[in-house]
């Protein structure tokens, strides 16, 4: 809000005008130029420095078109076209800007900040460095890592319970992630169908054209939508192998009642533990 | 104001007609665009007068045009009338209000004798229904028709001096709406006087604003043709016109906005096409525009719903805008004229107000405030010191031209180093920066990272806040934009300032 001063003496009919000189000048400064490390801050910094706004005022010509509108709108006066009528008055309503993601390869278009946020914090946030999937959460992105780039985990999993929860904050572990998908089910009310399985049919290659509108709905792309750069796409929880299931390894995505789990890999990516069949076998635990 | 209410009318008009009326409006602002867009904007002046508005309704209604000899049978019966020729022209004007026999009168063999013939005459009754006979055939949609009425020019220019107001008012707006006839037309007005003689009016006419309000028209039109209008600039400005303009530029309380209207807009022309504006600033025009600004401001707090406050706004804006351009708020003092500080409210104001119906005059007070503040460290402080940044910060949203001007804006404040950047920090700016950092046009983008970096390079604390902000993510993020511009600074920023503040002193 306005100063509440300043806006009643507009609204006042008391004539007196609040005299500028009465505003305190404040000292001008100069920037404190960039502090590289171990350098004096001067000198070669302001060499490459980038920015190059500096104030100035700006002249108006009669035809520049930041007039337009107020142009028109004399000529219909003049023409005896204007009313006062709300009816018949068509506003020249404001346009309100659109949000951008910044990730060259993505470049979605979101009406609301709410939306990009949302779409960036599932999409881009967590990065595996390894395969590029992106995940929700650290805890998640962790997880991945450990079950699916960490050499180790195999052997140590013959031993012990090296499964963990999904849920932040449980902390269980498990021996088989068969276990830890029932865990998941029977404690933290996880749905039924949610995506235990890797499905086949992801290596297809057809790109599926974005709209705009898919802010909230991005999460929710059939499935069959691949390519190379949309790795990071993917917004699923977890996706674990089921080793040993007899279930079809073909589920359908697209019938996904939860698309929020959906899960597209692409092709070039190799799982340590379901794609080799090798350990798949050797693998069976109770 | 006896022209706008001319409006109301339409108001009792059925749905069916507003609906007519919408489509007309929305056909005819299109056209205005494209003219507007090929530098051919032009209007004649429409105008309903109270008294014949209703013979309009009735004349609309009768659709049969008349034939060449029930025209000619007129003409004949005006030139014999005797005593009952004012009459007789009377009815002829009420037939000339259908376009349809202007191509057939103009033709006739001696009608526009005749009618000059009236004009010119003695009987004061006959010359004003002449003239309106004139008025009716100059804005006429038919080409050529206004060329046929060049031989009335030189008596209509002379009624200009006339003591009959409302005879001068008639010539006026005939000559206004003449003058869009061509380059013919205009080359014969100008060298029989017309600036001379709209000058001679303007100062002459004071106690009759209806004259000053349709001289100022008259005098608009002229200042928009881009080849006349610097001659006629040089000879208005020459003759000391200009003080008489900008003496108008108040709202009289009984007549109402129309003269200042046109005065502004006159203004507007006069100072936009003027390279070096420091000419007219001994005219007191910053104080004159800036107290009515201020007044206007007012009663847009009030929530004034007077008709036609926004026809005055925009060249009011315009002429401030332009005149401040040329640099005089610049460093510590203030021009004089605009000591008021209301005027910073008042822009305030405006481009609220306006912003759901009238963006563009959004767009162009916040354009005002730019030029104000542009290397003035008063009026950034004037801005800081009335709680200003608030008001701006909710544009941020939307697009066109108005975020990037609120940068500008802040910007220009930022500029000026340590204390004007707490303030603003203080006033909330970072989060909303960061939300324009997401914005889909590159330039507000950039402007945004310009603006980040003043802010973030006039004090540590200030970094602090910035990653708190998560603006370390932010900024790497943009360094994955394909836009080179953004990348280079998102880039510098990281460097400089934002990765030595979070590495732990050693």
């Amino acid at each position: 809000m306005l100063h509440s001063s300043l806006l009643e003496l507009l609204e006042g009919s008391d004539p007196t005008q609040i005299n500028i000189s009465t505003v305190p000048v404040l000292e001008r400064s100069e920037l404190q130029p960039g502090r590289r490390g171990g350098g004096g801050g001067e000198g070669a910094e302001e060499a490459d420095c980038p920015f190059r706004f500096s104030p100035h005022s700006l002249h108006l010509h009669t035809d520049n078109e930041l007039f337009e509108d107020g142009d028109v709108h004399r000529h219909l006066y003049l023409q005896d076209l204007v009313t006062t009528l709300q009816a018949t008055d068509e506003p020249q309503a404001p346009h309100v800007s659109e949000f951008r993601c910044h990730i060259t390869s993505c470049k979605q278009l979101f009406d609301t900040l709410e939306g990009y946020e949302h779409h960036y914090n599932s999409l881009h946030r967590h990065v595996c460095s390894n395969c590029k999937r992106s995940f929700p959460s650290n805890h998640l992105l962790d997880i991945h890592i450990q079950e699916w780039h960490d050499s180790l985990f195999q052997v140590m999993a013959e031993k012990q319970c090296m499964y963990r929860c999904l849920v932040e904050g449980c902390g269980l572990k498990f021996q088989t992630s068969k276990e830890r998908k029932d865990h998941l089910i029977r404690v933290h009310s996880y749905p039924s169908d949610f995506r235990f399985d890797r499905s086949k049919k992801i290596k297809s290659k057809t790109k599926e054209k974005r709209t705009p509108q898919q802010r909230e709905d991005c999460m929710a792309v059939s499935s069959l939508e691949v390519s190379q750069h949309r790795e990071t796409e993917n917004c699923e929880e977890m996706d674990i192998s089921l080793p040993q299931e007899s279930e079809k390894p073909e589920l359908v995505p697209s019938q996904q009642p939860k698309p929020r789990y959906s899960y597209r890999v692409p092709s070039s990516i190799c799982f340590g533990q379901g794609s080799v069949r090798g350990f798949r076998g050797g693998r069976k635990k109770k | 104001m006896w022209r706008l209410q001319a409006v109301q009318h339409k108001a009792s008009r059925s749905a069916k007609d507003l609906e007519e009326f919408k489509h007309k409006r929305r056909e005819h602002e299109k056209a205005l665009r494209q003219a507007r867009r090929d530098r051919q904007l032009i209007s004649k002046r429409v105008l309903l007068n109270e008294d014949e508005h209703q013979e309009r309704e009735f004349m609309e209604t009768d659709a049969s045009p008349l034939s060449q000899e029930q025209l000619q049978e007129m003409i004949r019966n005006v030139q014999h009338g005797g005593e009952e020729k004012a009459a007789r022209l009377a009815f002829l004007r009420k037939v000339l209000r259908d376009p349809q026999t202007h191509l057939i009168f103009t033709k006739l063999e001696n009608s526009m004798y005749v009618l000059v013939g009236q004009l010119s005459g003695h009987n004061a009754q006959c010359q004003l229904e002449a003239a309106r006979c004139f008025y009716e055939l100059s804005h006429s949609p038919h080409p050529g028709v206004g060329q046929s009425c060049l031989p009335a020019t030189p008596y209509l220019l002379t009624y200009l001096s006339n003591p009959n107001a409302k005879l001068t008012e008639l010539c006026l707006y005939t000559l206004g709406n003449l003058w869009t006839e061509g380059a013919k037309v205009r080359e014969r007005l100008l060298a029989q006087g017309i600036v001379c003689a709209l000058t001679n009016c303007i100062q002459n006419q004071r106690n009759n604003l209806a004259v000053v309000e349709a001289a100022g028209f008259t005098l608009s039109q002229l200042l928009q043709d881009k080849e006349a209008a610097d001659r006629v600039i040089q000879q208005v400005v020459s003759s000391g016109l200009v003080p008489h303009l900008i003496s108008y530029l108040k709202p009289d309380p009984e007549f109402g906005l129309g003269p200042a209207i046109e005065c502004a807009w006159c203004l507007h022309y006069i100072v936009s096409r003027t390279c070096d504006a420091s000419a007219l600033l001994t005219q007191g025009v910053l104080e004159r525009c800036s107290s009515l600004l201020v007044t206007l401001g007012g009663a847009v707090v009030k929530g004034s719903t007077e008709e036609g406050l926004e026809l005055l706004l925009w060249p009011l804006l315009r002429c401030l805008g332009n005149l401040l351009a040329s640099g005089v708020c610049e460093g510590g003092r203030c021009p004089v004229g605009l000591e008021d500080a209301r005027l910073l409210a008042a822009l305030c104001v405006f481009s609220q107000a306006y912003l759901p119906t009238h963006s563009a005059l959004t767009r162009e007070s916040l354009w005002v405030l730019n030029n104000l503040t542009a290397g003035s460290t008063l009026f950034c402080s004037a801005l800081l010191f009335f709680n200003v940044v608030p008001a701006l910060i909710p544009l941020l949203p939307f697009s066109k031209g108005i975020n990037i001007m609120v940068l500008r804006i802040l910007g220009n404040v930022a500029h000026n180093g340590t204390g004007y950047c707490a303030q603003l920090t203080q006033a909330g700016l970072l989060p909303a920066i960061c939300a324009t950092l997401k914005m889909a046009d590159p330039d507000v983008v950039t402007m945004s990272l310009e603006v980040l970096y003043l802010l973030i390079a006039s004090s540590p604390n200030v970094t602090e806040e910035f990653i708190k902000l998560n603006g370390i993510q932010l900024m790497e993020t943009i360094q994955y934009n394909n836009d080179e511009e953004q990348r280079l600074r998102a880039s510098y920023l990281l460097d400089n300032y934002l990765h030595i503040h979070s590495i732990p002193n050693n």
